[in-house]
């Protein structure tokens, strides 16, 4: 059934939906109406979980990894800084292949204080071991979060799903709200493969001496790996009982396109219109939306780019001293690949700046109007400013 | 819906898990900080005259032991029903719960207990000492006297009391009135004193000679007579026949010897007789007014019995001072100086000033004196300093080689003249006899010295006689050491009192009984400063799971194997009965 749905409530409907065994979360905007509205279901008794409520981001993760292993399902919800509070915390999770669902709101990181939408939070956990996806609206986030607690507890690895801060968490759009029944049917109960048992009492996770640890951490990755191809099977499912299917990456009109628009969030709804704007002018432009961040789709990134001349990539993020994050991703993916087409690196939108369609479409004729990458990237819409302390 | 297939899940993984124990790492090993229990001192009962254990009576209170709450009461004051009626509660200003919200009612607690006692016929099981060859004689069966002969008696030592009036009690029998201290309280303290094996010898007077040149039978004695002689105004005219001396007037209440009064009746005087005075008056129908040469907040009674005064009625002139008394026709007139503050004198009371020609008469049918009293003989009072002599905090030894030891005590020596200074004084006074029997004089300063309760100057006989108060640490728990985290705001009870209009209409029992459930709730208000109360905080909260627990109330323990000496334990024990210390100064053995 549809429903007009804020982001943030597609999230806790999913985690309903799921039958979520126990949560914990401290709040931070702009993620706190995701747990606010599932406490408010935890208390009120639509849903049947535990809500710890807890003094930090820290805490929060710390209190699942006990809760997933004694082998519930477990949820928690986070933004920006809390993220970074996390960080011990995130590689102790996929350590423990504990399969934990965060969703996680994509804000800046401070200082200056900003808590609009920039992905450089989620993305400087990257090498973390968690699976990352990155959501477009709000009926991506609502499935993608069920099943991300399906992916999760198939590969025991921990699942983030991202979604811009406002532009999705805030933003109240028709959702499809499957029902109970169908969702049961595509997420059964979470049976562990491994879990605390007082009958039978054990240690997890104490010393790993160097004949050990390598192969332990080579682990991690053939899950991801198997993350990956489970995934397409995954959706198979999911679109057989609830008809819908988003696709690690999506490629729109990039058969014949000469340049090649690569996105994630909900920068890809604003350049749907775009290509389409092009399109109707004669430009023969496509647009590659990277839905699935870790493990990376590769093999699914050579191919679908293969028929272009040039390739764009607009990251709402930054890694300082190179580039934005998903052109380096993008770089790496095709280096090893003979006669890739050169990519373009963009950054725009930090820190909640609108990305709207002029500034794409600048940034295609900007491309389409070069003969190489200048440098590894462009800072799109700088302001002039006076480059000394104490700006306000 | 195409039934659900699961397939075998074979996703590599792989982790670490252990299946033998960890019991092998001996944690403990990383220790530089230990913790350890120890129990401090409460504020309350550091404040308490008597030293009474209060955190842990209240403790006690709180989980229904009404028994051994009593007797831990018992153990150092014989007098709870007449102190938690009388006591002027000097515990309860120095709760701590006092900065969270309001204090704990101490004083309406005691009397709960002594009430339950009384009412189920509780016996007392305080155990005496072996019998000591000694035998003490008490002069005077007031507080001091009861209280000197009761202790002398747990610790083996054959008491006599001697009180020239017909019957025990000194001033809580003659100088209390009724509607603060009803007789069956009174009655049945002295009984359980009695039953204790103390003689009380009723209507025998002791003169000087009943030592002199060692003819006495005793080894020592305890003079603890009182204060029984009024002080004079030093006016014209307060000897005319019909100015009565408040003391007097309330022997003469509790003798029944006063009938109604009508028209006005002044009293003279700011103390606790004065105000006593005053209010026994109103009930036999005078219009009082209480007339006092300094200010309310000066007076030595204590503030909540002039505000119950006030209520009932009596009227406070302040600031007047009485320079003459004249008969006319059957009333008295009575010259007042108005005066004015000029400064403080040196216990903070205000130093008055007359205002010249500002003076005023005021004509009344009764005039009654209660500016204070003396000792009633003048070898009452502890001589000037002379050898043998030792100045207690509570009492005065005086040693002499060929006659009985001699201790002055009670209002004779206190500078608080309360029924709990005076229990202090009969405790110290017998726990002072016993050390001096055995050790001798020197060693009564520094033995004393060791049964403080905090840094003094009460004294605990739990302590002295190595009951567990013993092994206390004497340091006072302050506000700031608590984790009040744990504490939830509730309010004090609100002791049931009979209402203004019903009070002056009889001397009946102003403040009400109250209920078991209400005092178990009071009690449960109680921080428990410095004692441990079993709530196991450092047993939940230990990461290493190296505080384990037993049936014993004491019995908590750490397992100094795996306690890394992160501190956790002490942190969270919301009472301060723990303690955090280094290593390398800890005794290990």
């Amino acid at each position: 059934m549809r429903h007009v749905l804020e982001g943030s409530h597609a999230v806790s409907e999913a985690v309903r939906l799921a039958r979520t065994q126990v949560i914990s979360a401290y709040p931070i905007t702009p993620q706190t109406h995701i747990v606010e509205q599932l406490s408010e279901y935890c208390a009120n008794g639509t849903l049947d979980a535990r809500f710890l409520r807890v003094e930090s981001e820290h805490s929060a993760l710390a209190a699942l990894i006990g809760a997933a292993s004694s082998g519930v399902r477990t949820f928690t919800a986070t933004s920006s800084q809390g993220l970074a509070l996390m960080h011990e915390l995130l590689h102790w999770a996929s350590g423990a292949r504990l399969p934990i669902v965060m969703a996680q709101v994509n804000r800046a990181m401070a200082p200056g204080w900003n808590i609009w939408a920039d992905q450089t939070d989620s993305l400087a956990q990257r090498d973390t071991g968690w699976v990352q996806f990155y959501c477009e609206n709000g009926q991506e986030v609502l499935d993608t979060t069920i099943q991300a607690f399906r992916l999760a507890e198939w590969v025991n690895l921990p699942v983030m799903v991202n979604l811009d801060a406002f532009f999705l968490s805030h933003t109240y759009e028709p959702v499809d709200v499957p029902d109970q029944k169908s969702v049961d049917s595509f997420l059964p109960p979470y049976k562990p493969r491994f879990q605390l048992d007082l009958a039978n009492p054990c240690a997890f996770n104490q010393l790993a001496p160097p004949n050990i640890y390598m192969e332990m951490r080579h682990n991690i990755q053939m899950a991801m790996d198997e993350a990956f191809t489970f995934f397409e099977q995954m959706e198979e499912e999911f679109d057989t009982i609830l008809g819908r299917r988003h696709g690690s990456v999506e490629a729109i009109r990039c058969d014949d396109a000469e340049v090649i628009l690569i996105t994630s969030g909900t920068v890809t709804s604003t350049s749907r219109q775009v290509v389409a704007n092009l399109r109707e002018k004669g430009e023969k432009v496509g647009l590659l939306k990277i839905k699935l961040f870790r493990p990376f789709p590769v093999n699914l990134l050579r191919e679908l780019t293969k028929p272009a001349s040039k390739i764009a990539v607009i990251d709402r993020n930054f890694s300082f001293g190179a580039s934005g994050i998903f052109a380096q991703e993008v770089k790496a993916a095709l280096c090893n690949f003979p006669g890739h087409p050169p990519v373009y690196g963009y950054v725009a939108g930090l820190g909640g700046r609108d990305i709207t369609t002029e500034v794409i479409e600048d940034i295609y004729w900007l491309t389409k109007n070069s003969t190489a990458p200048e440098n590894e990237s462009s800072w799109v819409g700088l302001r002039e400013v006076d480059h000394a302390v104490g700006q306000s | 819906m195409a039934a659900q297939q699961t397939p075998t899940n074979r996703t590599p993984l792989l982790i670490p898990c252990s299946y033998l124990t960890t019991e092998g790492n001996k944690t403990g090993s990383w220790r530089f900080l230990r913790p350890r229990y120890e129990e401090k001192t409460s504020p309350c009962s550091a404040a308490c005259p008597a030293g009474e254990d209060i955190g842990r009576v209240e403790m006690l209170t709180a989980q229904g032991s009404f028994k051994e709450a009593w007797e831990t009461v018992m153990m150092e004051n014989p007098f709870p029903g007449v102190c938690g009626r009388v006591c002027y509660h000097p515990c309860e200003q120095q709760c701590n719960r006092r900065e969270f919200d309001e204090p704990v009612a101490i004083h309406s607690l005691e009397r709960f207990l002594a009430d339950t006692a009384s009412r189920y016929e509780l016996q007392l099981s305080l155990q005496k000492l072996e019998s000591k060859k000694q035998k003490i004689a008490v002069v005077g069966s007031g507080p001091s006297g009861l209280a000197a002969g009761y202790f002398l008696t747990l610790l083996g030592y054959q008491a006599d009391i001697f009180e020239a009036l017909p019957e025990p009690g000194g001033v809580l029998r003659w100088g209390i009135p009724l509607y603060r201290l009803p007789l069956s309280i009174l009655n049945r303290e002295i009984a359980q004193i009695r039953e204790l094996g103390v003689q009380i010898h009723c209507g025998k007077s002791i003169l000087q000679e009943f030592w002199r040149g060692g003819k006495s039978e005793y080894d020592a004695i305890f003079l603890g007579c009182g204060h029984s002689r009024s002080l004079p105004l030093k006016i014209s005219g307060e000897d005319l026949a019909g100015v009565k001396d408040g003391l007097q007037f309330l022997a003469d209440i509790r003798r029944g010897e006063v009938s109604a009064l009508d028209g006005t009746a002044a009293v003279i005087g700011g103390g606790n007789t004065a105000v006593d005075t005053a209010r026994s008056a109103a009930r036999f129908g005078a219009k009082v007014i209480l007339i006092y040469r300094r200010r309310r907040q000066d007076m030595p009674a204590f503030a909540e019995e002039v505000e119950m005064a006030l209520e009932e009625g009596v009227e406070l002139w302040e600031l007047q001072t009485p320079v003459n008394i004249a008969a006319q026709d059957g009333d008295f007139v009575v010259t007042l100086q108005h005066t004015h503050v000029i400064g403080k004198d040196g216990q903070r009371k205000a130093r008055v000033k007359p205002d010249s020609n500002k003076k005023k008469e005021i004509r009344v049918q009764h005039l009654f004196k209660a500016i204070g009293a003396e000792a009633g003989e003048t070898w009452h009072d502890p001589p000037k300093k002379t050898r043998g002599m030792l100045g207690l905090s509570n009492c005065v030894l005086l040693h002499k080689s060929r006659e009985p030891t001699l201790v002055y005590g009670g209002d004779l020596v206190a500078d608080i003249k309360s029924v709990a200074h005076a229990v202090a004084s009969g405790k110290q006074a017998a726990i002072a006899l016993d050390i001096l029997f055995h050790e001798g004089l020197d060693a009564v300063r520094p033995r004393l010295q060791s049964c403080l309760v905090a840094e003094g100057p009460s004294i605990s006989w739990e302590t002295y006689i190595g009951g567990p108060r013993s092994l206390r640490n004497q340091r006072v728990v302050r506000y700031s050491d608590l984790n009040t985290d744990y504490f939830q705001f509730a309010p004090m009870m609100i002791q049931p009192r009979l209402l203004p209009e019903e009070r002056f209409q009889s001397f009946a029992e102003i403040n009400l009984k109250i209920g078991a459930s209400l005092a178990i709730r009071e009690a449960e208000r109680c921080f428990n400063c410095g004692l441990c109360n079993q709530c196991d905080n450092c047993h939940l909260f230990c990461p290493e799971i190296a505080v384990t627990r037993d049936n014993n109330p004491r019995g908590r323990h750490i397992n100094y194997d795996y306690c890394k000496g992160c501190g956790l334990c002490v942190v969270e024990c919301p009472r301060n009965a723990m303690i955090l210390e280094e290593e390398l100064l800890c005794d290990t053995s």
